[in-house]
């Protein structure tokens, strides 16, 4: 009960806390900065703000390799670990897949991705 | 003078075409008519996340608000369409009247109803909309017992998140196997006994025969055969049906339960196009006129109609996909099943991850994957170049499924 209970107190308020981030274009001439409640994906922070770039065609499930986005700029331990679907998924993306492409609804905000720049491939279809 | 373009239907596909249009370069208005007062969201979470309490409003989003404004879409909320002049390309809504030069009909379907006695009773839902799954959600919390009439993929998913909450759930099906038309027997028995490990309860070849209930309050459900299932909360989810009002009004030809479009997606009047789930399109695949109400197929249809509208070439017909999230099985389908085929297991089911592909001679004309993303990938390549499989590697997971390919002497 009290694990429950402190669970649930605890999700509400990291949504309260706003995590800065930073979508930016491949060759770095355009830079959105946006903020977002912590816990929303990086993808639901650009489609809330529209960064423009993200497609997100399937809304987050991780089947549509429309949310790609090169994370060279992220601190690697601040990002979840790649599950299998996802690797799976970064080889239909339409872009170039890189050694540091991500697909974005699978990256979680946090404290510890505040300031972080996410950089936007060229396409996403 | 500058023209207008209206889409009637704000959810995937009419989002979709008044995307398409502004990156296609259309210059002209663009009015897009919303029955719901919410922003334009996505479908499928309502019966999964957003319906768990996973995910709020705001993260459901299409497109967010700025986005309206920015690409110069004036968004009309809770303003559905009630009538359509097609020959004075006007459609009519309770504010006012509002010229077209193009109109894209995007109007999707709605939850088909059980016309037995007791359907009326309070308990007894549909879920195809934002404002159902907000009704349904406190009402599943507050539930013990749920019972879902019709085993489809919304039954099923919202079986598999109120069976996740520890609710008592059991499923009413028809047919006598689940996903009967959509999915071949071996993937309908999986997702069978994997829900009943969950603890879901199944009646098969039932129907329905009655709501049962006091106080105007839904309490049981009668099966033909005298059974009675007993639940606090009752889910009908037998199927969808065309929104074609408008369109049957105007005149518009209607066929295979939607609006009859030809290949580019135009009705039976050349200034009206139609698209997703109201759809009824000749499919390659299918080899018949059909509509499929899925996200893809919106989307697809979408960016075709806004591609033709703008005088660019149409894509290529697109393999259709769909997927389904049920406990922390992914089960994806590319191109569409049929009676007749050959049929391959990839991996084995007992292990919870496997491809079941199916052939037409050597050419691989659908694959249904759980938990083997890869798979479905290269699947719809595969379906869509046309290129006969090699089957023994098409069946040994050692290989990927994109590597299956039949060599030919050139």
């Amino acid at each position: 009960m009290l694990g429950q209970g402190a669970g649930l107190k605890l999700d509400i308020g990291r949504m309260d806390e706003k995590v800065k981030i930073v979508f930016q274009s491949v060759d770095g001439d355009r830079r959105i900065e946006v903020s977002a409640p912590a816990g929303t994906s990086v993808m639901e922070a650009a489609i809330m703000n529209n960064v423009g770039g993200i497609e997100a065609e399937c809304g987050g499930a991780c089947v549509c390799a429309t949310c790609h986005v090169y994370c060279d700029l992220v601190a690697p331990d601040s990002l979840p670990e790649q599950q299998l679907d996802e690797d799976d998924m970064l080889d239909m993306a339409a872009a170039e897949r890189r050694p540091a492409s991500r697909l974005s609804c699978q990256i979680k905000l946090s404290r510890e991705l505040d300031g972080a720049v996410f950089i936007l491939p060229e396409a996403q279809v | 003078m500058s023209k207008t373009a209206i889409i009637v239907g704000a959810s995937h596909g009419g989002v979709q075409a008044a995307a398409a249009l502004r990156q296609g370069g259309w210059d002209g208005a663009i009015r897009l008519f919303s029955a719901e007062d919410a922003l334009p969201y996505h479908r499928p979470p309502l019966s999964k996340a957003f319906l768990a309490g996973e995910k709020t409003e705001d993260q459901i989003l299409l497109r967010g608000e700025a986005f309206y404004r920015d690409s110069d879409i004036d968004l009309h909320r809770g303003e559905p369409a009630l009538r359509l002049d097609a020959t004075k390309r006007e459609i009519e809504t309770g504010n006012a009247r509002y010229g077209y030069d193009t109109l894209i009909l995007a109007t999707g379907s709605r939850a088909r109803r059980l016309g037995v006695d007791g359907a009326e009773l309070d308990g007894i839902v549909t879920l195809r909309s934002l404002d159902d799954a907000r009704r349904i959600r406190p009402a599943l919390e507050q539930a013990g017992s749920l019972a879902i009439v019709g085993g489809g993929f919304i039954g099923l998913e919202i079986a598999s998140t109120a069976a996740k909450a520890g609710k008592k759930t059991t499923v009413i099906e028809a047919q006598d196997r689940l996903l009967a038309r959509a999915l071949p027997p071996v993937l309908s028995d999986f997702l069978r006994d994997y829900h009943r490990d969950k603890g879901v309860a199944f009646r098969f070849g039932a129907a329905v025969a009655a709501f049962k209930g006091a106080r105007g309050r839904a309490q049981a459900v009668m099966l033909a055969d005298g059974e009675r299932v007993d639940a606090d909360l009752i889910v009908v989810g037998v199927g969808g049906e065309a929104n074609v009002d408008l369109a049957r009004q105007a005149g518009l030809k209607i066929d295979a339960g939607g609006l009859h479009v030809d290949d580019e997606g135009r009705t039976s009047d050349p200034h009206i196009y139609a698209i997703g789930d109201v759809a009824a399109a000749h499919n390659p695949h299918a080899g018949a006129r059909l509509r499929l109400e899925s996200v893809q197929n919106a989307v697809d249809q979408a960016r075709m109609v806004a591609a033709g509208i703008c005088g660019a070439a149409a894509p290529a017909a697109p393999v259709p996909w769909f997927w389904t999230d049920q406990y922390d099985l992914k089960v994806q389908m590319a191109g569409l099943s049929r009676p007749g085929t050959t049929r391959l297991m990839r991996g084995n089911p007992g292990d919870g991850a496997f491809t079941l592909l199916e052939l037409d001679g050597d050419r691989l004309i659908a694959a249904h994957s759980v938990n083997r993303a890869a798979d479905h990938m290269a699947a719809r390549k595969l379906i869509a170049a046309g290129t006969p499989l090699a089957v023994d590697q098409a069946r040994d997971t050692t290989t990927a499924l994109a590597k299956a390919v039949a060599r030919t002497d050139a």
